[in-house]
């Protein structure tokens, strides 16, 4: 909503139509005498070779698949093996014009993708260049295992061919020596250096990380496009259409911007469909879309129809002579761009598939318009190679096939990982945990005025910093420095410490967030910096994911934790997992900031700690103090890791009230994972998760006034990591301890806990450690809050109840085993 | 071939015994028939010989270990042999890492165990429900669990349940509460309060010795396993049941007499040293078989009379008091009963009588009257009802001015199982009977 952009009612009921343009179809038309001018005759065999090459790739992995033996090689591969034969042309033009600044990015049936880019990239690629690769990475474990068993010894770039063919199936065999030390498999197989960026399990998965990829080349002025590879089966998916809308949204072209491609570019990247009519099964066309065609869908995203074009996938000329040109456009700042690249997977979708949905003579009908055969025809009539130069790549291809097989099922040259041995070898890259203030050094931050000046900073400066004045009485909200506020001031640092640092989210600029955390930033932050997004959840954190992977910095916002299920897939299965599946080589300095809302019902009011706290792979915190919120944003946005950072809108304004001095002007970290006692006590610990935290501190004050009881209150800050240690060193004192949070109790963190302090202080407890939560119900409104979430009486009543019975004390919640158990056999 | 030395089990009750001294060193040179280490149940102590020749070559217990029966204690064969397969594989690696947490985690764990096994009381549904904090607490402090009342959630003894036991001195010791954790519910009740290691007493004492502690020498003495159950008994006795004694006497002309004549010529018609005592004790287990009230054991719900007199002999040893139990002590002969008395007695004082021989008493007989004592008050044994103490013979006057050799009598009779005149007439039964000796030998 930027004042700039003046919505006029007059204008916008003025009569008028909506003009589209045509679509071309299979437009391609150049013949033989024409292409042999653009290709010499090397460039049409080596693009004979790399659909050779891709086709021997996936009928070894075929043979293995179903027979287990190739040309003699026996081996049993019980992973998946999602083939894609017949689609080598679409693959091949697809990389023919990319170099290794263009970034790809695929689906599940993705081997010939990435096949193709690796083959292009190694022919961009000096020897040099080639050599120090291959040399470098993961320590050169991968090269040591091929390095001196090439046919043309001191061939670069044949060794480096054998290289990509045998990381890539050590890759798809899960062997060490793959390109993810075979943690990512079949499925999420890539390689970075040459361009080829990880393909996903997920369908449409890629889209929006590659628009996070896109956006990072536009937000940081990076050469090179993005190539978003999905299937026609995808096109339904909501990820996939909001990133076709995210990737054009109006602003990019309108207020982003110049960078080196003119002024105010649209994002470099090609939305490409490999269209081969099925999902799995389900047909595309006729049955499960509504387009007929994939190329339509560009023509509903913005005026320019995307630049949507249909081609046929089976001639690698056409689609070269697509990509080139889409290619040109994005670089003139054009794109975004969509292809529609029509081909046929002749195999099944996987080995076991029998193929139900269709006919064996449709199939037989593809099968005779084989686009290797038909080229290769077609050059060999055209006088460009005879008969005899084919069959003497073919029978290179085959002994390198045969010869990168034998050692991939090698069980000494290529060991699987060693779980025994070294048990902790997963564990320990779950995590990054490194420390990088900046992840690109020596580059300024684009920002708009020093931030000395900036109208927020100034305020912030004459509020007080601690909840209370001299005389220990608490001052009025509007005086002080609030929870939102040591928010602010870490983002904003970071934001003039780290150029990649950008956030985005829906109602971030000019409202400033709707809880305000981000006012002032509007003017701090020039827009490809800090922009609303469209109302598109998996979108925005699927595309941070992107922007990580491609060496940025991101926070995301969501406004409502509950907004959490919109973007399932993007947190759970695109920010959780890409660091341990890259074996460590990616990085996921993402901060995914979610509110937990109150007053807002059954919607936008839900704690879902538990929900992310499950999933390996992220970190989970949640602070309720302003030092905590400043301090825990600090650590995180100098980290690599995915933080989910929960916040809670009932405090936002609240003040510092423990620590000492207040909340510190200067830099300062709180680690993440340490819970803090916010109150010393002896007689019975209080762990509280989020903003309950105030509610048990009442709790334990009428537990001290009126009943004599020293209640420990335990501030657990962190889910994810967690460190117990202080928990346990409580409950040793105490022997007693109730864990309170506003998330629904069945399944939640609180419960999570308990059993572990169960596990780990067993000796020392006088009862069972109780877990306090919501109520499984829906949120209902704000005036019947209070028998929902846990209130600082039913604190008391539990610890009555379930604990330590009090002289002379009535509970008022029935919290009976009886009620107990009749609430769990009624799901309630 | 090396040997493994095993803890010998001592009568079907005993369970463990404490390594008291160790003779032997680790590496000694042990021949056949050497003492290598002594050790104690609650009621005797014993000394193990080596059955074997060689070198010891590990020690597996310390002195004051507490040793399950049938556990290795020791090894013994030649230098450098391979004992590997002997040593008990937990136990090693446990004792090495930290030998008093490990012993207690291996208490708790058993005792776990025993908790979650069916228990009598758990089948009747009065399953135990205790927190682990408050019975830590208690196991260490010896609270005596029995007397808590349980405040916490449910009906569940917790913390502050315990430190009110403590609080008002309701102790016990560890061994009666596991047993009583572990469903034997007698182990409590029955069991008289008795900390092992009173920590608060101990803690208190000084502060009211402090000023002649200063100036005086002394030695704090260990209680030893016997000490500790004597006293226990004795406190048991005299605090719970309600004990009077009644005093008498009789003319003890005959039996003086008759044990001149065995003296004299016992010997040669092959007759033990049948001694006053034998005499006395001949009498009242006769005496006994006409007044059974006195022959029982009081059980709080009933009294057990018995039909046989299973006397318990009061034995003075260096260890402490012991009382061996002569069975079945009305159907021998006065000869008979002689001859088994002395060896019991000598098996007591030895310290070599099994425990079995021990326990089962139904009245015991206990003599001061050789140390010069006329008259005294023997605590009963509990559950018996009945103490017979034997005192001296003193010299008392006749109507007609001579003298007559008077022995004395105390009975001790708890009355709660019997009321005074009963008690009386037993005793004056036999007085009776010891004065008339002859007529009962006869009988």
């Amino acid at each position: 909503m930027p004042k700039s952009q003046y919505i006029d009612p007059k204008k916008v009921f003025q009569p008028g139509y909506i003009h589209f343009e045509d679509i071309p179809v299979n437009q391609y038309s150049k013949t033989l005498d024409e292409e042999k001018a653009l290709y010499s005759k090397a460039d049409m065999l080596r693009i004979y070779r790399d659909m050779r090459i891709i086709r021997e790739f996936e009928t070894m992995l075929n043979e293995i698949k179903t027979k287990s033996v190739y040309n003699g090689v026996e081996y049993n591969n019980p992973g998946p093996a999602h083939l894609s034969l017949g689609q080598e042309a679409s693959a091949v033009g697809e990389a023919y014009s990319l170099d290794i600044n263009d970034f790809t990015f695929g689906s599940h049936r993705s081997h010939g993708e990435i096949l193709a880019k690796g083959l292009s990239s190694i022919h961009k690629l000096s020897d040099e260049e080639l050599y120090d690769i291959m040399k470098e990475f993961l320590g050169g474990s991968i090269l040591k295992v091929i390095e001196g068993k090439e046919e043309v010894k001191g061939n670069i770039k044949e060794l480096a061919i054998d290289f990509l063919l045998y990381g890539a199936l050590a890759e798809i065999f899960a062997r060490t020596t793959g390109f993810n030390r075979g943690l990512g498999g079949s499925m999420h197989a890539f390689f970075i250096p040459f361009g080829i960026f990880p393909n996903n399990a997920i369908v449409g998965g890629a889209a929006p990380v590659a628009l996070g990829a896109a956006i990072y080349k536009r937000a940081n002025k990076k050469k090179g496009i993005v190539v978003a590879n999905f299937g026609d089966g995808a096109c339904g998916r909501g990820p996939v259409l909001e990133s076709l809308n995210m990737s054009a949204m109006d602003q990019i072209r309108q207020l982003w911007g110049s960078t080196d491609n003119g002024n105010n570019p649209g994002l470099p990247i090609l939305f490409n469909v490999f269209d081969n009519f099925y999902g799995m099964g389900g047909q595309t066309m006729g049955e499960t879309m509504a387009f007929g065609m994939a190329a339509r869908m560009g023509a509903g995203v913005n005026p320019e129809q995307m630049h949507s074009e249909r081609v046929n996938g089976y001639d690698p000329f056409a689609v070269i002579d697509a990509v080139t040109r889409k290619k040109q456009l994005l670089i003139e700042g054009k794109g975004p761009a969509m292809l529609d690249v029509v081909t046929y997977r002749t195999t099944g979708h996987s080995p076991s598939d029998s193929s139900t949905y269709r006919t064996p003579e449709e199939i037989e009908e593809w099968k005779n318009m084989d686009p290797i055969k038909a080229y290769k025809e077609k050059l060999i009539l055209g006088g460009v190679a005879t008969s005899d130069e084919f069959d003497a790549i073919d029978e290179v291809i085959i002994r390198r096939m045969t010869k990168v097989c034998k050692l991939a099922v090698d069980e000494e040259a290529s060991p699987r990982m060693d779980l025994d041995k070294n048990p902790d070898a997963i564990a320990g890259i779950m995590f990054s945990n490194e420390k990088r203030p900046t992840m690109e050094e020596g580059r300024e931050p684009e920002v708009l005025m020093p931030k000395a000046d900036n109208p927020r900073v100034k305020s912030l400066a004459v509020k007080s910093r601690y909840a209370y004045d001299a005389d220990g009485k608490p001052l009025p909200k509007t005086k002080i420095f609030g929870l939102r506020d040591g928010l602010f001031e870490a983002i904003i640092d970071k934001f003039y410490e780290d150029p990649t640092l950008i956030a985005y989210g829906e109602d971030n600029r000019d409202w400033g967030g709707a809880y305000a955390v981000y006012r002032g930033l509007t003017e701090a932050l020039p827009y490809h910096r800090f922009f609303n997004a469209p109302i598109s959840e998996a979108a925005i954190v699927g595309s941070a994911v992107g922007y990580a992977m491609c060496g940025g910095r991101v926070i995301v916002e969501l406004m409502y934790a509950d907004f959490i299920g919109c973007a399932g897939d993007e947190i759970f299965n695109q920010v959780a997992k890409w660091q341990a599946m890259s074996a460590g080589i990616l990085k996921m300095p993402i901060i995914l900031r979610v509110s937990v809302g109150s007053k807002y019902g059954a919607q936008h009011s839900q704690d879902w700690t538990a929900l992310t706290a499950h999933i390996p792979g992220l970190k989970v915190v949640f602070p309720a103090t302003p030092y905590d919120a400043k301090g825990l944003m600090n650590e995180a946005l100098s980290g690599t890791d995915p933080v989910i950072f929960f916040e809670s809108q009932r405090i936002y304004d609240i003040g510092e009230q423990f620590h000492e001095g207040g909340v510190p002007t200067d830099y300062y970290e709180v680690k993440l994972g340490e819970p803090d006692v916010k109150r010393e006590g002896k007689d019975v610990t209080i762990l509280t998760i989020g903003a309950v935290l105030y509610r048990a501190l009442d709790a334990a004050k009428t537990l001290e006034e009126k009943y004599g009881i020293s209640a420990e209150v335990i501030d657990a800050r962190s889910i994810v990591p967690f460190n117990y240690e202080k928990v346990i060193e409580s409950v040793k004192k105490t022997g007693k301890i109730i864990i309170v949070g506003d998330a629904c109790e069945r399944g939640s963190v609180m419960k999570d806990m308990a059993a572990n302090i169960a596990e780990l202080a067993f000796d020392y407890l006088d009862a069972p450690p109780v877990a306090f939560g919501s109520r499984n119900w829906i949120t209902p409104s704000h005036e019947l809050e209070k028998s929902f979430f846990p209130q600082a009486d039913g604190i008391i009543d539990v610890i009555h109840e379930k604990i330590m019975p009090i002289p002379g004390y009535v509970a008022k919640l029935n919290v009976s085993d009886v009620e107990k158990i009749d609430r769990s056999k009624k799901g309630i | 071939m090396a040997t493994a030395v095993i803890m010998p089990r001592q009568g079907q009750s005993v369970e463990s015994c404490i390594i008291t001294e160790w003779q032997k060193q680790k590496g000694d040179t042990v021949q056949v028939g050497d003492v290598l280490f002594s050790y104690e149940t609650d009621k005797s102590s014993f000394d193990e010989k080596s059955e074997v020749a060689g070198v010891l070559l590990e020690i597996l217990a310390e002195a004051g270990d507490d040793v399950p029966c049938l556990d290795t204690v020791c090894i013994i064969g030649e230098v450098g042999e391979d004992i590997s397969a002997l040593l008990p594989k937990q136990a090693e690696s446990v004792k090495e890492a930290e030998p008093d947490s490990a012993k207690e985690t291996v208490t708790e764990a058993k005792l776990e165990a025993e908790i979650i096994a069916p228990t009598v009381s758990e089948a009747d549904g009065e399953r135990l429900r205790i927190s682990p904090r408050a019975k830590n607490l208690a196991l260490r402090a010896g609270a005596d669990l029995s007397k808590a009342e349980a405040t916490g959630p449910m009906g569940r003894i917790i913390e502050r349940d315990v430190n009110k036991l403590l609080d008002n001195g309701a102790t016990a010791s560890r061994e009666a509460l596991e047993k009583w954790l572990a469903g034997d519910k007698s182990a409590l009740e029955a069991a008289p309060e008795i900390v092992e290691t009173p920590v608060a007493p101990v803690a208190a004492v000084p502060e009211n010795v402090s000023a002649v502690a200063e100036s005086n020498v002394y030695t704090d003495v260990k209680l030893t396993n016997i000490r500790k159950v004597i006293a226990k008994s004795m406190h048991a006795s005299l605090s719970n049941m309600a004990q009077l004694t009644l005093n008498s006497s009789f003319d003890a002309t005959e039996l003086l007499a008759f044990r001149a004549k065995v003296k004299d010529s016992g010997e040669a018609l092959g007759m033990a040293n049948i001694t006053i005592n034998d005499m006395v004790l001949f009498a009242t287990a006769k005496t006994l078989m006409q007044h059974k009230d006195c022959n029982a054991h009081w059980l709080d719900e009933f009294i057990r009379v018995f039909d046989d007199v299973n006397l318990g002999i009061a034995v003075d040893t260096e260890r402490g008091l012991m009382v061996p139990t002569l069975a079945a002590a009305q159907k021998l002969s006065l000869n008979e009963l002689s001859v088994k008395a002395k060896s019991l007695i000598k098996e007591t004082q030895s310290g070599a009588i099994s425990p079995d021989k021990l326990t089962g008493g139904t009245f015991t007989v206990t003599n001061l009257g050789s140390l010069g004592i006329e008259s005294f008050t023997p605590v009963i044994n509990p559950p018996q009802v009945c103490i017979l103490g034997v005192d001296c013979v003193t010299y008392r006057l006749k109507e007609d001015g001579s003298t007559y050799p008077a022995m004395g009598l105390s009975l001790t009779f708890d009355h709660r199982a019997l009321d005074g005149a009963p008690a009386a007439r037993f005793l004056k039964d036999l007085c009776k009977n010891l004065e008339q000796f002859g007529l009962l030998l006869a009988k």
